[in-house]
């Protein structure tokens, strides 16, 4: 009996996953730029520059994870001087993110009373696949992205659409033990 | 000579069966900063629009018809809410295409480099046979500004090659509009 029981528990042992741990995923919010989102892995805040035709050079703060080989970003662009050419500033960004790149999705998002575009795209070179949304928020566009990197291969994971649907812009709508992002390294 | 007589009576009769083309003419709307392209006589009229987002709206719509097809340019101002531009203006997308059965949704992009307005362009078909809509939406300078064109069921080719013709030919850099081109009125709002 006791024999049994260790044949059992070792066959247990020897069946469970050898790949690298999946980590749990945490809320994490940002009062100031008002929106919370959930994501798993370690985060690491950079800083970054977007180019584009309209919006000209602009800074920007991105939160990244790694997880399993995805990538997860949230990417902010802060172009509040410009405010006012909205539309244009979020239709360009979206533009140059699918711009050249085979689309598999191209819809409406809509979270909080925001209206944005969430895309589905595979990278050149078998670089993986991205999913993204992006929102124009408070003078700020707004991204989301999840790229599923070859040594993953997973093309079909819902992790990419959990976390670009994850996004809310209601803060009280984020995860009562939601993380305050911190702010961008100086 | 008389096969030449019977042809030329059967190209009398296609000729009138067929609704003739109106000639399509250039108009312009300084004051509003746009010009279009467009078939029949153009008329002017104001009315109304909701959106959650928007909120009630006037707005200004100028309208031809011509061989069934409707063509329509609406102008809302938003000059107070010009940061809240890109969700209006996705409001707007989603209200046109809602419960109707989307056939093309796709960038619309006017005017090169820096001067560029970005918007999309979506062809629906109307519920109950209704005929089918190509619509054309852009938010710029505080207005958002949509041309739609619907082939109604009395035309019936719904591969006409008009409606994209009108939707395309907006143009928000009034340089490029052709000379000539007819001045629209902008009607007071209240």
């Amino acid at each position: 009996m006791r024999l049994t029981a260790l044949a059992v528990l070792l066959g247990v042992a020897l069946a469970a996953p050898t790949g690298p741990a999946m980590a749990a995923w945490r809320g994490y919010i940002s009062h100031p730029l008002g929106f919370a989102f959930a994501a798993p892995g370690e985060l690491k805040v950079e800083k970054g520059t977007y180019q584009g035709t309209v919006a000209g050079q602009h800074d920007t703060l991105i939160y990244r994870f790694i997880d399993d080989n995805i990538e997860y970003k949230a990417v902010v662009i802060d172009v509040g001087d410009k405010a006012n050419d909205a539309a244009n500033l979020l239709g360009e960004a979206e533009y140059l993110f699918q711009e050249k790149k085979k689309v598999l999705m191209d819809t409406f998002g809509r979270v909080d009373r925001q209206y944005g575009r969430k895309f589905t795209i595979e990278l050149p070179n078998n670089g993986g696949r991205t999913t993204a949304a992006f929102y124009f928020v408070n003078g700020r566009i707004v991204s989301l992205q999840a790229t599923v990197l070859p040594a993953n291969g997973d093309y079909e994971t819902p992790e990419m659409g959990r976390f670009v649907d994850s996004i809310t812009f209601f803060t009280v709508r984020a995860a009562d033990d939601a993380i305050e992002l911190p702010a961008p390294p100086k | 000579m008389r096969r030449w007589v019977s042809a030329a009576a059967g190209t009398a009769l296609v000729l009138a069966v067929t609704p003739a083309q109106a000639g399509w003419k250039s108009y312009i709307n300084r004051e509003l900063g746009f010009s279009f392209m467009a078939p029949g006589e153009i008329k002017t009229d104001v009315g109304t629009f909701r959106g959650a987002v928007a909120g009630p709206r006037e707005t200004i719509v100028y309208r031809s018809v011509d061989n069934n097809i409707e063509y329509k340019v609406t102008v809302m101002s938003f000059l107070q809410a010009q940061a809240e531009g890109a969700t209006i203006l996705g409001e707007r997308e989603y209200m046109f295409q809602e419960k109707k059965k989307v056939l093309m949704d796709a960038f619309g992009r006017v005017e090169p480099g820096k001067d560029a307005v970005y918007g999309r362009k979506i062809v629906v078909d109307l519920p109950d046979h209704k005929g089918r809509t190509t619509g054309a939406f852009y938010f710029t300078k505080g207005r958002l500004i949509s041309l739609e064109a619907t082939v109604l069921p009395a035309n019936g080719d719904f591969g006409s090659p008009d409606p994209a013709l009108f939707v395309d030919s907006i143009a928000f850099t009034l340089s490029r509009t052709e000379p000539g081109a007819v001045e629209l009125e902008t009607p007071k709002l209240e």
